[in-house]
């Protein structure tokens, strides 16, 4: 496929999903990044910013499956992988697929559930497959996890280990609207909820093709070491106890290529590498204790690397 | 760790009325407290830091400088170096020590800069590894993998460290009350509440710390009136009892109180005979004509002092005996441990007898009596050479006229006895070469050393203690012995003078050492034959052996600590040689530092430039003729941030209105200079040439553009 082609599918699902989500262009472009460079994304956000709105919104663009897991406490491993049940007919086994295996998962509130049913999906989304019972099972080719933490809430809350956050390649907010697109909100949901008519625009196989068109857009070796530059830089600042991994850059990578698709361009630009450095590697560093108490936040830090570090020009 | 708010404000004020800088020190405080008003912060990197650090060292550069030359540094310093002799060389130290103690006082302030950069900075916490050299050459040696590690870089802030220099600095000059100690306190228990833990009960820590600082306030102050009071109490502890009694116009002796006594056996005094020079067997420090129990008055040799001169002017030598030409010697090292009028160290010292010469004696100015005592006044701790030999000593001789002489005076509670022993002695009448040997024998035989007095029969019978001492006890110290055996010999109408100083019995290494108990009283005779004093002891021999009872088995303790404040004091009052010294160890240090700040930022920028260079040489399309298009708009007034994008930039340029046309056609140039930078495969010839072509087109417009 060319890449004018995928280009139009992805402003196919923007489009879309601006139907529903108002004044959220931002977020909707970082999240078809993530979608279309294989990445996951965490939102996290204050209750009722449209988090798990803006996950349905896409599930719904795209004509693929889609489940949602809300996660409690009391949620086990096997309420999303899956079960084996003996079943008395057949006298065997049969296994039960759980709601991991899906295109689209949204995972609500995934820092209710136990680190043991975290770390269940967290598998899942690394490895791409699950075991069960001893057993590998592939998942979709297409497994995209849109997860949901509320950063209020404290009590009866498990946060995701920093291991597990890595495993996301973007975090970001949505953030409340402006005035005026807030007033549109109440407006298209005054007498029924749009999403209800929100139909399919693209088809499985277009996210896929997408997907591989992403890949092909050309990174040169002076924007490879800008990445591995910012990223190497949060190692070394002040008050960051853990800074950003490899696969940091690895996901900054990917994810710019998908940008620079959406923008048009056949190759990485600086612009696309700065746009998302803070989604990408603000929620994988580790602040010290100190730092984070005087004020320092993870976005602080790597803010300031970008502004300290020369862009190629 | 950072101080808690308006300590080190209140910190600064306390510094300023310690030392004298009260305007400073609210001035600095305000300026330091006023970030809590101010909102305003700075971005200072690592760099800043380094070099606000670098500014504060070469300020106390400066201000060494500075204050080494107020000080009358340079003319001592070059007054020692041209002519080293005890005077420039006490001047030389003293203008180090007043240097050294203004600069102490001045750290608050040198350091200031430092912490304000840190307090109106956004940082929290800065590297070690800007100040200390220590941690940089780590830092720079370690490995990616260990920089990488979360504690690799230590960060401090400088917030307590500049607290503990203050209040360091605060110490210098200090009032003569107790204001100091009760700052000191408060700031302590301040900067302690603010890290206490939430643990324990309010109540408890407030115990605690109470506790502490009256502990802290025992020690410093409970402790000396302790002191003061149980030698109040008991007469038996009289320690070092001599040393508080004893001047040039009078002695007060022990005699007639009960109890034991004892002497601390603190070293007092050091010797080293000269090669080939037997020691002397007294260090003598004074004689007394009048006795009135139990003191030895200096009669009418108080008001006889007369000033040595010090021939030649500076050599530290002085002439006592002008004449004599004695080659026995020994050096002597003792404190001056009085105060003259004018505050300068004053002391009596122990001379051998017949002592004629000193030589290297760093005394201001030198007195000498005709009772044999010389008065010194110079540094705390003098050590000299004194030359002695037989013969003539600085005493004066005793008066012609008999009956008005103050060497016969012989008190009327004590003629009865007096005349007792003569009778017992038979010598009344015989001459002094027969007599001498007879008291002697006589004290020898009949009398005991004891320091132990009880309560006699005679006691409140009205008898005097030397009465009592002759007839009855025939028991005592030194002091009974020598009162009793001047008073004798003056009933036989021989001149005898009552001397006090030390004895010295006690080898240690190649010299000797004189502790307090080794403290002595003896008498001096004139001897019509030799027309001089000659030393006459007569308390027992075995007063040495009775001292060493009372020795305490841990003196070793007490003879090392005696060591270590020796030694210090000689460093203190400039008289070992490592206070000469002392500049020329400043000096490489100092050079060092310059060599530091000078060299090491050069070095660091070259590496830099290095780095810079291989970037640009490597990556392609770093000849793009936009980079000119971005010269010509920075000259509108446009410059592009070094972490700012094209995009992010073109949209600020189009947001001048003379530029607003240019905005397209930047854009389009914008496109293909990325792909002739970012684009792996690059530019097609013809693009290449359209990129050159269509700069220039910009570049000219925008000429055209300029007013």
């Amino acid at each position: 496929m060319n890449l004018p082609a995928a280009r139009e599918i992805y402003q196919k699902i923007a489009a879309n999903i601006s139907h529903v989500m108002h004044g959220q262009s931002a977020a909707t472009r970082k999240l078809l990044a993530a979608l279309a460079s294989g990445g996951h994304v965490l939102l996290e956000d204050f209750p009722g910013t449209g988090k798990t709105t803006l996950a349905k919104v896409l599930a719904r663009s795209i004509d693929a499956r889609f489940k949602r897991v809300q996660f409690t406490p009391d949620l086990l491993p096997s309420d999303i992988l899956g079960v084996s049940i003996f079943n008395q007919r057949e006298q065997e086994f049969q296994f039960h697929e759980g709601p991991v295996f899906t295109n689209i998962l949204l995972a609500d509130e995934i820092n209710r559930a136990s680190p043991r049913t975290q770390s269940a999906l967290l598998e899942a989304m690394g490895e791409a497959q699950v075991s069960v019972d001893g057993e590998r099972r592939n998942l979709a080719e297409l497994f995209f996890v849109v997860a949901t933490q509320n950063p209020v809430e404290f009590r009866g809350t498990y946060p995701l280990p920093e291991a597990q956050m890595d495993r996301f390649a973007m975090q970001f907010t949505l953030g409340y609207v402006q005035p005026a697109e807030e007033m549109a909100v109440l407006t298209a949901q005054a007498d029924h909820h749009p999403l209800d008519e929100l139909k399919p625009c693209v088809t499985l196989a277009e996210v896929m093709a997408l997907k591989h068109a992403a890949q092909t857009i050309r990174i040169n070796e002076e924007l490879k070491r800008y990445i591995v530059e910012l990223t190497g830089a949060t190692r070394t600042t002040t008050g960051v106890q853990l800074g950003a991994s490899p696969r940091a850059s690895l996901a900054l990578m990917k994810a710019a290529q998908a940008l620079a698709l959406f923008d048009g361009l056949e190759f990485v630009t600086p612009e696309q590498i700065q746009e998302l450095a803070v989604p990408v590697i603000a929620h994988r560093l580790v602040m010290e204790a100190q730092a984070r108490f005087s004020g320092l936040t993870a976005r602080g830090v790597v803010e300031s690397v970008v502004k300290k570090i020369k862009v190629p020009a | 760790m950072k101080p808690p708010p308006l300590l080190l404000g209140a910190t600064l004020l306390f510094w300023g009325w310690q030392s004298g800088f009260l305007l400073v020190g609210a001035v600095l405080g305000a300026v330091l407290e006023s970030a809590r008003v101010f909102r305003a912060r700075w971005e200072f990197s690592d760099e800043d830091f380094g070099r606000v650090w670098t500014f504060c060292a070469l300020l106390l550069l400066a201000s060494a400088l500075y204050a080494f030359t107020a000080n009358e540094g340079p003319s001592s310093f070059s007054n020692f170096f041209s002519d080293a002799n005890p005077r420039t060389t006490t001047q030389a130290s003293s203008a180090t020590a007043r240097t050294a103690g203004s600069i102490m006082r001045w750290l608050p302030m040198i350091f200031f800069p430092f912490l304000a950069a840190q307090t109106f900075s956004t940082r929290e916490a800065i590297p070690l590894t800007i100040i200390s050299m220590i941690a940089r050459r780590r830092w720079r040696r370690a490995t990616p993998a260990e920089r990488a590690a979360p504690q690799a870089q230590r960060n401090f802030h400088i917030g307590y460290p500049y607290f503990a220099g203050t209040l360091f600095a605060s110490s210098f000059h200090p009032a003569e009350n107790t204001s100091f100690f009760w700052g000191l306190a408060g700031l302590l228990t301040w900067m302690l509440w603010a890290h206490r833990t939430r643990r324990v009960a309010l109540g408890f820590w407030v115990g605690l710390v109470a506790l502490v600082l009256g502990l802290g306030f025992a020690g410093q102050r409970g402790i000396a009136r302790l002191a003061g009071y149980v030698q109040e109490q008991s007469p038996r502890w009289l320690d070092s009892f001599l040393r508080r009694n004893v001047d040039p116009s009078h002695s007060k002796t022990a005699i007639g109180q009960l109890g034991d006594l004892k002497l601390s056996g603190q070293i007092v005094i050091r010797l080293h005979p000269k090669p080939g020079s037997p020691p002397p067997a007294y260090l003598r420090e004074a004689s007394y004509r009048q006795f009135k129990s139990p003191v030895w008055f200096a009669g009418n040799s108080k008001d006889d002092f007369e000033t040595v001169a010090e021939d030649p002017p500076n050599s530290g030598s002085w002439s006592l005996l002008p004449g004599t030409s004695n080659t026995t010697g020994v050096t002597i090292a003792c404190y001056l441990d009085g105060f003259s009028t004018n505050g300068s160290p004053q002391g009596m010292l122990p001379l051998p007898t017949g002592s004629g010469r000193l030589e290297n004696l760093p005394a201001y100015v030198l007195r000498k009596s005709g009772a044999g005592t010389v008065v010194a006044e110079g540094p705390g701790l003098v050590v000299f050479d004194a030359f002695f030999g037989p013969g003539r000593t600085l005493d004066s001789p005793p008066a012609t006229n008999a009956a008005t002489s103050e060497d016969l005076i012989v008190p009327d509670s004590d003629k009865a006895a007096l005349e007792g022993v003569i009778a017992e002695l038979q010598i009344s009448g015989k001459p002094p070469a027969e007599i001498l040997p007879a008291v002697a024998g006589f004290f020898a035989s009949k009398f005991t050393y004891g320091t132990w007095q009880r309560r006699g029969r005679g006691a409140g019978t009205g008898s005097s203690a030397i009465t009592r001492f002759l007839l009855e006890t025939r028991k005592g110290h030194c002091e009974y012995f020598a009162t009793a055996t001047v008073l004798l010999l003056r009933q036989l109408k021989i001149p005898a003078r009552y001397a006090v100083g030390y004895s010295v019995h006690e080898p240690s290494g190649d010299g000797y050492v004189v502790r307090l108990s080794d403290a002595h009283a003896w008498c001096l005779v004139w001897s019509e034959a030799q027309q001089t004093w000659i030393d006459f002891d007569t308390t027992p021999a075995s007063w040495v052996a009775e001292e060493a009872k009372n020795r305490s088995p841990w003196r070793w303790l007490s003879d090392a600590w005696s060591r270590l404040t020796f030694e210090f004091s000689k460093f203190k009052w400039g008289q070992s040689k490592l206070r000469q010294y002392l500049l020329w160890i400043m000096v490489p240090g100092l050079a060092l530092l310059l060599y530091q700040i000078l060299f090491r930022r050069g070095r660091r920028r070259q590496a830099g430039k290095k780095a810079e260079a291989a970037i640009i040489v490597h990556w392609p399309g770093m000849d793009s003729e936009f980079y000119q298009l971005e010269m010509q708009l920075a000259g509108h007034g446009v410059p592009r941030r070094p972490s700012e994008p094209w995009n992010e930039w073109l949209e600020r340029v189009a947001e001048i209105p003379a530029l607003a046309g240019l905005q397209d056609p930047l854009r389009a140039l914008l496109r293909l200079h990325y792909r002739y930078r970012f684009d792996p495969p690059g530019l097609s010839d013809a693009d290449r040439e359209r990129l050159k072509h269509e700069t220039q087109v910009c570049l000219e417009s925008l000429n055209r553009a300029k007013p």
